[in-house]
Formats: C-alpha cells, structure tokens, sequence
C-alpha cells in the first residue's frame, strides 16, 4: 500500500464530479470576459480563492457598481458554508502533518466532505489519508482553474447575443438545490430571492448581504424538531458523513 | 486595481474560513448548535438571492419574463432530478440556446 495508490484512488472516486466542475469552470471562465474582468485577475481568482459561487458572488457586486468590500463580504458569505466543512474534517486533518493540514485545508471543497469517510475507511495512517485527500480535492482545482482558463480563452468567441450572464443563476440553481434537504434550507433559499427582489433598491450589490441574511433568519426561525436529517446540507453529491448524529441541531 | 483588491482579500477570508474550523474546533460536535444551524443556512440563502438577482432583475429592474426564466425552471427541475451540478448547467444552457434560436 502505497502513498500512490492513496492518491489514485482518492482520484477515481472524485472522477465522476470532475467534468461538473470544468464546465462550471468554462461559464465562470467565459463571464469573466463577458464582464469585462481583468482575465488575468479572473484566472487567478479560480487558483487563489477556489471557490466559484464566491468568485461569481464577488463579480456580480463588482458589476453592481458596488465597493470592495461589499464585494468581498459577498463572497465570504456565500463561502461561510465552508466554516462547517472545515469542522467535520478537524479530527482527521488534526492527524496529519502541519504542512499537509494547511496545505490540504486551502483545497476544500463541497465535494470533499461527501467523500472524505471513504478515505478514512480504506486507508489506516494518516500519512496514506492525506495521500487519499490531496487525490480527491487536486483534480477538482485543477479543473476548476483549467476551466476557467479556457472560458476565458474561449469567452471572446461567445457572441454577446448569447446573453452569457444567464450562466448566474443556473449555476446558483445548480449549487443551491442538492444543499435544500429540508424545509429550514428550503425557506432559507426562497427569502433570498423574495428578499433580494424586495431589496433591489439598496444600492452597491448590498441587496444581495442583506438578503442573504434575512434568509440565513428565516431558515432559523423554522422549527425543526426531529425533522432535520443529519448533515443537511452539507455535501453536494452524495450524503454527508460528515455531520452525523447532531441531536443537539434539533434541541 | 480594485478586483485584483476584491479576489486577494476573497481568497484570504475564504482560506481563514476553510482554517477556521479544523483550527478552532476538534470536531463539529464543539460548535455552539445555533452557529451550526446559521452556517447550514447561509449557503441556500446566499444562493437564492443570488439566483433572484440575476434571474429576476437586470441592472436593478424586473427582467420581463421570457427565456431565462424557462432555462431557469428547466435547470431547476434537473437539479431536483439528478442533482447534478454539470448536468444541470448543460440542461439549462441547452434549454437557453434552444429558445433563443426559437427566437423567444
């Protein structure tokens, strides 16, 4: 049992997200031209930050007319869910090398917590499972990034009768609903768009925060007694192992 | 340069936040319930006002109805179908690029 093989098969579990994630890379690629985004600046968004919805939420403001900051407090709200994930692989993670534990925790994604339980499964040490991480989160930026790269290489192609901005919410409708396991996520994600219409007058792209939070509210309002399934919302595509047993949720 | 601004200082909090959890916490079970439930629900919310701001208004006013509302409904119902997140992308932009040669 090699690191190698760790690494191979973390790989061949993600295979099947990886092509999902190019063509979201390709729509962010061709809206950042779209946009009129430095395409230097956007190409290296999809390296340094690596996470689209945020990218995407931090754009959007941008071409709202709004500030840096609104722009960026956008993205680290849309990018809060990661806050979670983080936490559910705090007591693997907590195993490994420093190195790899901070160089490992810069490539989180969605997809890593959904996946993360096999690995700890078939691989003992946590030399092996880091090994098994890095083969399921690597693919996935890389993808992320060659995607980008190559929207943005194709994005003057595109004719502007395409109407390429229509990417936005089908990519916002693609992430949002495998997340929407309940009634609470479910409320959460109608007052944002009932409230980010109402909102539509505040200036700056803030209609966006404020909704999101108005939201964030209302989801927490809903009772949820013995209802919430464990790790609601959590991973994309496959059922969170990561949060399993939180009783104290629905306290 | 403001957006090189925006995506240095992006990457920066979202990489505090990926630290965040396996820094502060052992585990999940250590996060106050409540601040769980609040950042289980940031995500749906934060999409949908995004998903309603750029489907629902264009520049800050209603778009009219037409054929990015069908392509939205149609990537909707692929995502609740196969939940899928390049699937749904394709379905919906085929649906898009299907409506505009119809001309709708």
């Amino acid at each position: 049992m090699t690191s190698r093989a760790a690494f191979l098969d973390g790989a061949r579990d993600i295979a099947g997200l990886v092509p999902g994630v190019a063509v979201f890379g390709l729509s962010f690629g061709a809206l950042i031209r779209a946009r009129g985004i430095d395409p230097i600046a956007g190409a290296t968004s999809s390296l340094i930050v690596g996470a689209g919805a945020g990218q995407t939420a931090a754009v959007e403001v941008v071409v709202a007319g709004g500030t840096v900051a609104i722009a960026v407090l956008s993205a680290l709200i849309v990018n809060a869910r990661f806050a979670l994930y983080s936490a559910a692989l705090a007591p693997m993670f907590g195993r490994f090398s420093r190195p790899w534990r901070w160089g490992l925790a810069y490539l989180i994604s969605d997809q890593t917590v959904g996946l993360y339980g096999r690995g700890q499964e078939r691989w003992t040490t946590p030399a092996l499972q880091q090994f098994y991480i890095l083969g399921i989160t690597a693919p996935m930026r890389t993808a992320w990034v060659g995607g980008t790269a190559a929207g943005i290489l194709l994005g003057p192609v595109v004719p502007g009768a395409w109407q390429i901005g229509v990417i936005v919410p089908l990519m916002f409708i693609a992430l949002a609903i495998p997340g929407i396991r309940g009634l609470p996520e479910l409320v959460a994600a109608v007052t944002g768009v009932v409230a980010v219409v109402a909102l539509k007058d505040l200036p700056l792209g803030l209609n966006i925060v404020a909704a999101a939070l108005l939201g964030m509210t209302a989801g927490l309002l809903v009772r949820t007694r013995g209802t919430t399934p464990a790790g609601a919302g959590l991973a994309q595509d496959a059922p969170a192992p990561a949060a399993p047993r939180d009783s104290a949720d629905s306290a | 340069m403001s957006i090189w601004l925006v995506f240095i200082l992006a990457a920066l909090g979202t990489y505090a936040i990926r630290i965040s959890g396996i820094a502060l916490f052992h585990n999940e079970e250590r996060i106050p319930p409540h601040v769980r439930r609040a950042l289980r629900m940031i995500g749906p919310a934060a999409m949908g006002a995004i998903v309603g701001n750029s489907l629902l208004l264009d520049h800050g006013s209603w778009r009219p109805f037409g054929a990015w509302h069908i392509a939205a409904l149609v990537a909707l119902a692929f995502a609740a179908w196969k939940r899928n997140l390049g699937l749904t992308l394709l379905a919906g932009a085929a649906a898009f690029a299907a409506l505009l040669a119809l001309g709708v």
